[in-house]
């Protein structure tokens, strides 16, 4: 591993039917990145550190970040048949290796569910979609955006925290957060981020599949990602400690280095 | 003009701590002592009889969730109520909250029997409700204005059209609409909108000729709103006159100034609605989820709670009983006293509807009762002179829908 940062492009692009904001860096083999339910503020020293070995793609979903909202996106599904047609648009080799936080991995398992042979392997981090079997996933929209970052990390003195979240913002970050609370109020309103089916269908799933889960999740309990390797026959855990929901901004290096594992195991 | 009676009616307890102020998603129902809101029940269903004996034209109820500043949880089972325990005054129901009903057959059908019970008196006004009314019965509030536009179409269609139809809709879905139970009034009852300051919906409701009563007691304010709906209305090709608009102000009235004063300033005391001048606020993302609160209406909210020169925040200025007098939200004083108060607004905002708001906050039964009957007897009569001497004639003098004098059948 070198320790150049990687050189990375931001753009807005028209693909799939909507602008999107595309973010992507590195080369080689395609990989993925499904953001959650809070968007992504940025290029991230975990995709940095992915960009390495992977040409890492990280769109920002529609209606996050600055991509267009169009009205027909109601549900997690029609995302996830967004992101199908997203990754064919954009040329992406398949199958491809994909990388899901909370939101997005519950996209990239409702992928998997109707179409097994679209990943490689993917990579399931605190991932919404099933009902925990022991404690409720943490309420988004009775908090506020300022908690939901806070409720997010285990360690409020991280560098990423700090860096983006853990400060005051300025009005046009507010309004973005904002946005991308709009966005995640119509994907996940009801059921409350999880989806009723989906328990019946992970069995659908064949792709190679890692859980990565911060032993203090304070968004999606832990008790969720043993759901999940109950359903995916091929699933194997990896569980950070000292650590909340969003591992790739707490812990970037050894978030990283988990995941490399997997995908180069 | 018409003239309507409002209170917000409250929960009252003398020792509810302060710091839960209106109680919204704030107070865990375990507080509920049903044997005090059956008294409350009744003090309020009494009064508003009273009112009507007391010749107000219009006795408004409204509704709000999981929210101990107004024990209506379901306006429609006290207008429900007052439909046949009244007689003469129209039931204002402003109003139903149409986004949260995932089943507007249900309300259509609930609306017509009020109407026909009444003997066609009920005014089945429509709002989008607040975010605690999403949050709390779990309505996506992102879709609240499609929701709100869609059960309205549906209402007018159920009441208007001989079923059975079928109606495939966006967020509603029916294969079989032909409810037994069909308006009293034709072509269907008349639909009223209040409001506080959503542009939209006063562009919404002036497309439609819909009148337009607005709850927040600010003049300056009503005037802004007033202007976009006489804005919009000539756009759509018809000027719009008293008939169209409404004012809701706070009011007491007592034999001796002193009393009023004194007795007037529990308006500003007890549980209050977080939306009246000087309330404490519900926190801004219970008030406002993403989809009620627009990208234009949080812009406005910045504004307001940024920082003014002195350093103090806008919101956290509290309106006091003095400042809401001075500012004539509040009207309080004698009979002689009131009535230039009153003119003044009439005067400044040129509403065919006004409705006061009385006995609300910490404001005991007797005192509510006083202030009625004081209105009946000396109040409104000169009031409707001043009205008539102004040309402000309400939506039952003049038909908004279509400009034309209302004949005595159809009122």
């Amino acid at each position: 591993m070198t320790n150049s940062p990687a050189a990375f492009t931001e753009e807005t692009v028209d693909i799939a039917g909507i602008s999107v904001q595309l973010r992507s860096g590195g080369s080689g083999e395609p990989l993925l990145v499904l953001h959650g339910e809070l968007g992504v503020p940025d290029w991230l020293e975990a995709h940095e550190l992915l960009a390495r070995h992977y040409s890492v793609c990280v769109p920002s979903l529609p209606g996050f970040g600055t991509s267009s909202f169009p009205d027909w996106l109601m549900s997690v599904r029609d995302l996830s048949a967004w992101v199908n047609w997203f990754v064919r648009e954009c040329g992406l080799a398949t199958p491809l290796n994909v990388v899901g936080f909370s939101m997005g991995g519950w996209i990239a398992a409702e992928l998997a569910t109707t179409n097994s042979a679209l990943f490689s392997k993917m990579v399931l981090v605190g991932a919404a979609g099933l009902k925990p079997r022991e404690g409720e996933i943490w309420d988004y929209f009775l908090n506020s955006a300022k908690d939901a970052f806070q409720q997010s990390f285990h360690d409020h003195e991280s560098a990423q925290y700090l860096k983006y979240y853990g400060r005051d913002w300025t009005p046009d970050e507010a309004e973005q957060v904002e946005t991308n609370r709009e966005a995640a109020i119509r994907y996940l309103w009801r059921p409350y981020m999880h989806s009723v089916t989906l328990p019946d269908l992970l069995p659908a799933i064949a792709t190679p599949t890692l859980l990565v889960w911060g032993r203090q999740d304070g968004i999606v309990p832990i008790s969720s990602c043993e759901l999940y390797q109950q359903g995916i026959a091929n699933a194997q855990v990896a569980v950070m400690e000292d650590c909340g929901h969003m591992p790739e901004m707490e812990k970037p290096e050894e978030f990283a280095n988990t995941v490399l594992g997997f995908l180069k195991g | 003009m018409f003239i309507g009676h409002f209170t917000e009616e409250p929960w009252q307890k003398e020792d509810w701590p302060v710091e839960w102020g209106s109680g919204v998603m704030a107070v865990s129902n375990a507080e509920y002592d049903p044997v005090r809101a059956s008294n409350l029940y009744h003090r309020y269903i009494d009064e508003k009889v009273y009112a009507e004996e007391m010749g107000f034209d219009g006795i408004m109820v409204n509704e709000h969730h999981s929210a101990p500043f107004c024990m209506n949880g379901v306006a429609n089972v006290k207008a429900s109520i007052l439909a046949r325990v009244t007689n003469k005054a129209k039931i204002l129901l402003l109003g139903n909250i149409l986004p949260i009903h995932d089943d507007p057959l249900w309300l259509a059908e609930s609306l017509a029997m009020i109407d026909v019970i009444s003997r066609g008196r009920l005014i089945p006004g429509v709002v989008r409700g607040g975010g605690s009314e999403s949050l709390t019965h779990n309505i996506p509030p992102h879709y609240n204005r499609e929701r709100f536009e869609e059960a309205h179409d549906f209402l007018i269609k159920t009441w208007t059209t001989p079923g059975p139809f079928r109606w495939e809709g966006k967020h509603f879905h029916y294969r079989y609409v032909n409810p037994w139970a069909v308006p009293y009034q034709k072509p269907h009852p008349p639909i009223w909108v209040p409001g506080t300051s959503s542009r939209e919906t006063v562009e919404w409701c002036a497309r439609h000729r819909y009148p337009y009563i607005m709850l927040a007691s600010q003049i300056d304010l009503t005037q802004q709103m007033y202007q976009v709906y006489y804005d919009t209305a000539r756009e759509v090709g018809y000027e719009a006159g008293p008939q169209h608009l409404g004012f809701m102000f706070f009011f007491h009235v007592e034999e001796t100034e002193e009393r009023a004063i004194e007795v007037g300033r529990t308006l500003t005391q007890g549980v209050r609605s977080p939306y009246d001048p000087g309330a404490q606020r519900p926190k801004p993302w219970i008030a406002g989820p993403p989809g009620i609160a627009t990208k234009s209406a949080r812009a406005l909210r910045r504004k307001m709670t940024a920082a003014d020169s002195s350093g103090r925040t806008r919101a956290g200025a509290r309106a006091t009983f003095e400042d809401q007098v001075a500012t004539h939200g509040m009207v309080v004083g004698t009979p002689d006293s009131v009535i230039p108060k009153v003119r003044y607004i009439l005067e400044q905002l040129r509403p065919g509807t006004i409705i006061f708001r009385t006995g609300d906050g910490a404001m005991d039964h007797e005192s509510q009762m006083r202030t009625l009957k004081l209105m009946g007897e000396e109040v409104m009569p000169k009031l409707r002179e001043i009205a008539d001497e102004l040309g402000l004639p309400g939506p039952y003098d003049i038909d908004p829908m279509t400009n034309e004098p209302v004949t005595a059948m159809a009122s």
